[in-house]
């Protein structure tokens, strides 16, 4: 039952490198969000702690509905144009996050060093966790980088259901409504840059120098 | 008792804004609030050294010596913020730059960015300890966007962003952490009270790879170089009191975060791995620092260099292991706090007299400013170590730590940067003091909450080290408990 979730992590993941425009991007984040629920949800299952099925219902709640909701919306708001402004074009960005993926399976192995079968949740976080790093970075547009985040997050996430069966309760719960009024903060942040520089594009923020 | 009121005190505050009926008179209800928040600070230091062990409040916030220590650091320098701010934002309503409203604003974000901070060394569980530090970059990225400018804004947006993808590091390294603690089949629940009495029993190798994280997540929050890129902008373009703030205390609350891992990491792998690596960065602070030092032209961004330079200092004390050294980096981060903050607020006043933040448009401060061009002239020397003011006992200590420990190199280094950097000191801030007085500017008035401090935080410096030498023993019994070696 896992694998599935595994299998659409992956595929969700790899949607998102590939993304041209916003919009793309915030529907495969829904996605990948959905199988993090889904992979939280198993885990619960199997390890019948009470305290995750609460973090997956967080999960549906804040990531697959309220997030990208709130992202759309702004988006509407600021109305930019949607492209994303790749730094590296598609077929790098595949590549690399082809890359992506091996190192991360070594270093889990790694970590996680007696026994393979427990090392791929840790991978596939740890991928995914490189891969909103990596939209950071070479993607151009503010939104972008608030979802790369986001991304970088679900990683994390995935990481501490998959080694630790979560975090402390009261921890979990403290940092989902730390991320939630991040990215509220952050979409105020881009409704400013939009109104008094009419871009969100951050390569062209560049007054601040030296 | 004493810790709730530390944390109850800004809530309170935060929540009397919304009664006060203007800006104005609320000032000075905000000094006399972080006037009984130092004193509860010097009382929890007093029980805490005296006791000789923990106070804790329902097992959820905790204070051993060290957090006292970084709690009293944290509370001197937001007094002093409380009193400058009054003469500060006063103006700015005078000056029609920003509206009463927006003037209540900034002490409901004062409030908050200050209860974040003082939440950092008090809470026992190192993932909730995450959690505070976000927080303090959540609201501390209001106060940098606050004037709303194409500046302000990009700077905020940089330091928002670079900031939490940083952190998102130090949570991995968290729960890494957490994983060597349920492996050993120890413990569950981060406490750091707990967690540091079984460290012995982990499994060096996740130790060594969560604590890479823990030091690029909260290093990216101290502003140790090659992380430090949000720095510069954000301290520079936030509103003055709140550079002071930034750039006193917020970096020391990340140092903080990186000690109470550090512990754990220096009982579990040794002391050898934790003293290189902050070594390493350390030194890299300093030398990215004094590059940019040498070619700065922007007053506020040549302090907030500088404050990478110290935090590298502070990085080459924690790490070279010596009492003497490590004693001289905890000492350093109270003279740096005090004394940055003075600066800044000194460099406010000139950034607001001479409208620019350019050092070659800034001239003749002493006439323009005479009670400011002089702290400032006594706090450069001070900020760059000369003898009688505290600074110089704390680098003197840490380099006496090279010294005795045989890392000449290090000893070297610091010493060659020292110089480097003192002498760009000399040059652009004799040139902003002494020069001629541009023909528009006048004599100007300064705000009397604004002198007290001035005057509250020169004592502070000047005090300091004559204090440090007398009690030199005394606190070298005390690091010596707290320092697992």
């Amino acid at each position: 039952m896992q694998e599935v979730s595994i299998f659409g992590l992956l595929v969700a993941t790899f949607l998102m490198v590939i993304a041209k425009r916003t919009p793309a991007l915030v529907r495969s984040f829904r996605y990948q969000s959905f199988f993090l629920f889904l992979a939280t949800l198993i885990i619960a299952l199997e390890e019948k702690q009470t305290s995750l099925y609460i973090v997956a219902g967080l999960i549906f709640i804040l990531k697959v509905i309220g997030i990208p909701y709130f992202l759309q919306y702004t988006m509407k708001k600021i109305n930019v144009r949607e492209n994303l402004g790749l730094i590296a074009n598609i077929q790098v960005s595949l590549l690399l996050a082809l890359g992506f993926a091996y190192m991360s399976w070594v270093f889990s192995k790694q970590l996680m060093s007696f026994s393979e079968a427990m090392a791929i949740l840790p991978a596939v976080a740890f991928f995914i966790l490189l891969t909103g790093m990596f939209l950071m970075i070479f993607r151009l547009t503010a939104m972008a980088q608030i979802i790369g985040l986001l991304v970088m997050e679900n990683g994390l996430f995935l990481l501490a259901s998959a080694v630790l069966g979560g975090m402390p309760f009261f921890v979990e719960i403290a940092i989902f409504f730390d991320v939630f009024v991040s990215v509220v903060i952050m979409g105020f942040f881009v409704y400013r840059i939009n109104k008094l520089f009419t871009h969100i594009d951050v390569n062209r923020l560049s007054r601040l120098r030296g | 008792m004493l810790l709730i009121f530390l944390l109850g005190v800004p809530l309170l505050l935060a929540a009397g804004i919304f009664l006060a009926r203007d800006a104005r008179s609320f000032g000075i209800v905000n000094v006399l609030g972080y006037f009984g928040m130092l004193i509860a600070s010097v009382l929890l230091l007093r029980e805490v050294v005296v006791n000789n062990g923990l106070v804790t409040a329902y097992h959820f916030l905790v204070a051993d010596t060290l957090s006292a220590y970084f709690i009293f650091v944290i509370a001197v320098v937001a007094l002093a913020t409380a009193l400058y701010s009054i003469g500060y934002i006063n103006k700015d309503i005078a000056q029609g730059s920003i509206s009463g409203k927006k003037a209540k604003t900034y002490y409901l974000l004062f409030n908050l960015f200050c209860f974040s901070m003082f939440l950092v060394p008090l809470v026992n569980n190192l993932g909730l300890m995450w959690v505070a530090i976000e927080m303090t970059t959540l609201v501390s990225a209001f106060l940098v966007g606050f004037y709303n400018t194409k500046k302000s804004v990009e700077a905020a947006w940089k330091y928002i962003i670079i900031c939490s993808a940083g952190i998102i590091f130090a949570l991995l390294g968290t729960i890494l952490f957490s994983y060597a603690f349920s492996i050993s089949g120890c413990m569950k629940s981060l406490n750091w009270t707990e967690a540091v009495s079984t460290a012995s029993a982990l499994d060096p190798k996740v130790i060594k790879i969560a604590f890479i994280f823990i030091l690029v997540g909260y290093g990216t929050k101290a502003g140790l170089a090659p992380m430090h890129n949000w720095l510069p902008d954000a301290h520079s373009q936030a509103v003055g009191p709140v550079s002071a703030l930034l750039s006193g205390v917020l970096l020391k609350t990340a140092i903080y975060a990186i000690l109470r891992f550090g512990f754990i990491v220096i009982k579990s792998v040794g002391f050898a791995y934790f003293g290189h690596l902050l070594l390493l960065l350390g030194i890299v602070s300093l030398a990215i620092s004094c590059c940019f030092i040498l070619i700065q032209k922007d007053l506020k961004r040549l302090l907030a260099y500088s404050s990478i330079e110290h935090i590298g200092i502070i990085a080459i004390g924690l790490g070279l292991g010596t009492p003497w050294g490590f004693l001289g980096a905890l000492l350093h981060i109270f003279n740096h706090a005090v004394t940055k903050s003075l600066m800044f607020f000194g460099a406010s006043n000139m950034v607001r007299a001479y409208n620019t933040h350019n050092l070659h448009s800034i001239r003749g401060v002493i006439k323009a400013l005479p009670y400011t061009g002089i702290i400032v002239l006594l706090g450069m020397f001070a900020l760059t170590g000369f003898p009688p003011f505290s600074i110089f006992i704390s680098e003197f200590l840490i380099i006496m730590g090279a010294f005795n420990k045989g890392a000449y190199v290090v000893a070297g280094a610091i010493l060659l940067f020292l110089v480097v950097i003192f002498g760009a000191f000399i040059y652009r801030f004799s040139e902003m003091l002494f020069g001629h007085l541009p023909k528009n500017m006048t004599v100007q008035k300064e705000p009397l909450s604004g002198k007290i401090a001035f005057a509250f935080l020169l004592i502070l410096i000047c005090a300091t080290g004559p204090a440090l030498i007398y009690f030199r023993e005394d606190l070298l019994c005390l690091v010596q408990i707290l320092l697992p070696l």
